[in-house]
């Protein structure tokens, strides 16, 4: 395995990679970026194109390995590229495509002929389009799209080395998972002692997580500093704060082991796992470090919680802000979820329950929403209408 | 198909690569991979280790002289046609190159990788050959310098030693008068061609000189070519002799090309 760092749409990755898996199994596999469609495989058939440093290349031939430090741009990164915006229409206005497999490496391959060729007639576009194949022969309206795009264009521009900026909004298929293998599923043995009852393969390490999705949430309760940092001090009162989570050993404070059910939809997973508690009281802040799996679709879970608690309100000082922030890295089946947004979206309102609930408790009230799964209820649904909200709120 | 598997190394100079490669029989040098690449997804090839070479810096220098331009091998066809490196001709150099393959392809393939894969029928060994060029080879024994038409010795085989790396491609100045004709028949725009000639004609420096591509093997290569370039029908023979005269539309269109290649000597290389 070779470690690599790439930049894909915009985005930072650390991966590590087999040399021999190509660019377009590794965006499609590893990043879920599934617009990336493979024809041929060997090189012929202009499917998969991608820019490489902003050039048009192909991503079947081309190997992860060997584009340490590239910058990848997929038909995703495109999102907000005024040139591809312009072809997209032009494409819809023209007929520009039939059954849509060709339709990526077209429209990647569109924007670089604009480019480098504005005011391209047909001969020139079907000597620069030739490499890209189209099997359902829609050469004709495609052509004319990219004419009618090409017409409106001055300057040529140089397209390799360019950098192009990433699309502001981050689709479900567009937000880049950690590759799988990243992180080693083995993980070493901490250093820290652990109670009798925690198996040492399950130990929480210090390896910093890879490309996590990250959550921030801040939020008042009408507590007392140190009554807040108490609760925090105490795993069983935190952890009931966590919708569908609860214990399922003793905590001695330092170490927790604990099970957390997870509904949306008609998926359901449990990870069950184990946890490291490190609190700073010097700054009214702490880390929770946790590692879990599902055992029934065997996707693992590495999460940390980061918290610090600030003094507010007017004196004496009767409210505590607490800032949490979230960060996990999900992989293995159910990993698809964790980079779209519907993912990201239950993430953040199981933080948002958290505060919710952590306020009720330390108002002595019993918590907002039960301590029950987040199952397909009012939150899912409040997940999902949030998302398509926002889908059909960009116009 | 996927590719089988392979290691990787990514050495940093000339001499690393050249002891990578001493050191396993069964790596492959790579650069851009445009040609090595679909047939490792095919499986034709199944190198141990691939050596990588493309970001050498010894391989990305382009060197100036006054009788010619020295290119890294690393350089890419796409830099050639954008003319981001300088062409000691009268811009034949960019106008191969816009003809090579796709521009997908030419953002990556590099020109070191082409002379190195031998395809007769691409375009570079024909045309550079025609222009008069040199390889610069580096390997366990030291550093030399091979004509092209003594380092292509038939389809996909050269004259490179075990451990042994192209390191550049030097392409003599031309004079400003000088005039290139450059045919190719292909199916399809950037296919392989079915039929390939490149001639030079620079009376200035007293330099003929004609090249048939696309042949089953060895190029076919006229150093003192003002004979045929005034009657093409002196080539019957070694068309002949090269095999390319058994199928007869073959010929007619080896013939074809040659005489439009010639032909494209007034038509298209006057200096402005």
């Amino acid at each position: 395995m070779i470690p690599i760092t790439l930049e894909v749409n915009g985005r930072p990755i650390e991966a590590r990679v087999e040399p021999r898996q190509h660019l377009a199994d590794f965006l499609r596999e590893e990043m879920l970026l599934t617009a990336t469609h493979l024809g041929c495989e060997h090189g012929v058939c202009g499917a998969c194109t991608v820019l490489i440093d902003g050039a048009p290349a192909r991503s079947c031939i081309a190997f992860p390995a060997m584009l340490d430090g590239a910058r990848i741009t997929t038909v995703e990164g495109l999102a907000d590229d005024a040139v591809a915006g312009e072809l997209r229409e032009a494409f819809m206005d023209e007929h520009g495509l039939q059954c849509g497999f060709c339709t990526p490496g077209m429209l990647v391959m569109a924007r670089d002929i604009v480019l480098r060729r504005p005011q391209a007639d047909d001969d020139v576009i079907r000597h620069e389009l030739a490499g890209n194949l189209c099997r359902c022969t829609g050469y004709v309206g495609i052509i004319r799209a990219i004419r009618k795009v090409a017409a409106g264009r001055e300057a040529a521009v140089v397209t390799r080395g360019t950098v192009l900026t990433p699309p502001s909004y981050a689709s479900p298929l567009s937000l880049p998972l950690s590759p799988a293998g990243r992180t080693p599923v083995d993980p070493p043995a901490s250093a820290i002692a652990l109670p009798a009852e925690l198996s040492p393969d399950a130990t929480p390490d210090d390896e910093p997580l890879h490309n996590p999705v990250e959550l921030g949430e801040s939020f008042e309760v009408p507590a007392p500093r140190a009554t807040v940092w108490a609760l925090f001090q105490s795993p069983e009162q935190v952890i009931a704060c966590l919708p569908g989570a609860r214990l399922t050993a003793p905590s001695d404070g330092r170490s927790l082991a604990a099970e957390m059910v997870v509904k949306l939809g008609p998926m359901q997973a449990a990870f069950g796992g184990t946890g490291r508690i490190v609190a700073d009281p010097a700054s009214w802040s702490g880390v929770i470090d946790g590692r879990g799996v599902d055992s029934r679709s065997a996707t693992q879970l590495r999460a940390r919680l980061a918290y610090r608690l600030d003094e507010a309100g007017e004196a004496p000082r009767e409210a505590t802000r607490v800032t949490v922030e979230v960060a996990y890295v999900m992989q293995g089946p159910l990993a698809q979820m964790s980079r779209g947004a519907i993912a990201r979206d239950l993430a953040a309102r199981l933080t948002q329950s958290f505060a919710a609930n952590l306020a009720a408790h330390l108002k002595g009230e019993a918590p907002v929403a039960a301590n029950a799964s987040l199952d397909a209820g009012a939150l899912a649904w409040s997940v999902v209408k949030g998302w398509l909200a926002r889908l059909f709120g960009r116009g | 198909m996927k590719a089988a598997r392979f290691d990787y190394r990514r050495p940093a100079t000339v001499a690393e690569a050249v002891a990578a490669l001493v050191e396993d029989g069964a790596a492959k040098p790579v650069a851009g991979g445009q040609s090595l690449g679909p047939m490792l997804n095919l499986r034709l090839a199944r190198p141990s280790t691939l050596v990588d070479v493309a970001k050498i810096p010894g391989l990305r220098r382009v060197e100036e002289r006054a009788d010619g331009v020295l290119y890294g091998a690393a350089i890419t066809h796409a830099e050639f046609e954008d003319g981001v490196v300088p062409d000691p001709t009268p811009g034949f150099l960019a106008r191969i190159a816009h003809g090579i393959a796709y521009r997908a392809v030419r953002n990556r393939g590099t020109v070191g990788g082409s002379l190195v894969h031998a395809d007769p029928a691409a375009d570079w060994p024909t045309t550079l050959t025609a222009l008069g060029a040199r390889v610069a080879l580096a390997g366990p024994s030291g550093t030399r310098e091979l004509a092209l038409e003594d380092f292509l010795l038939g389809a996909f085989s050269t004259a490179l030693e075990d451990g042994e790396i192209v390191t550049g491609v030097f392409v003599p100045r031309c004079s400003a008068g000088a005039r290139f004709g450059y045919r190719k028949s292909c199916r399809k725009v950037g296919e392989f061609a079915e039929a390939m000639c490149a001639v030079l004609a620079d009376d200035v420096r007293g330099v003929h000189r004609l090249v048939i591509g696309a042949t089953e093997g060895r190029h076919i290569v006229v150093t003192e070519a003002k004979g045929v370039l005034a009657d093409p029908r002196l080539l019957d023979e070694r068309l002949a002799s090269a095999g390319l005269a058994a199928d007869p539309s073959t010929l007619r269109l080896h013939r074809k090309v040659i005489s439009q290649a010639i032909e494209a000597l007034n038509s298209e290389s006057l200096p402005a």
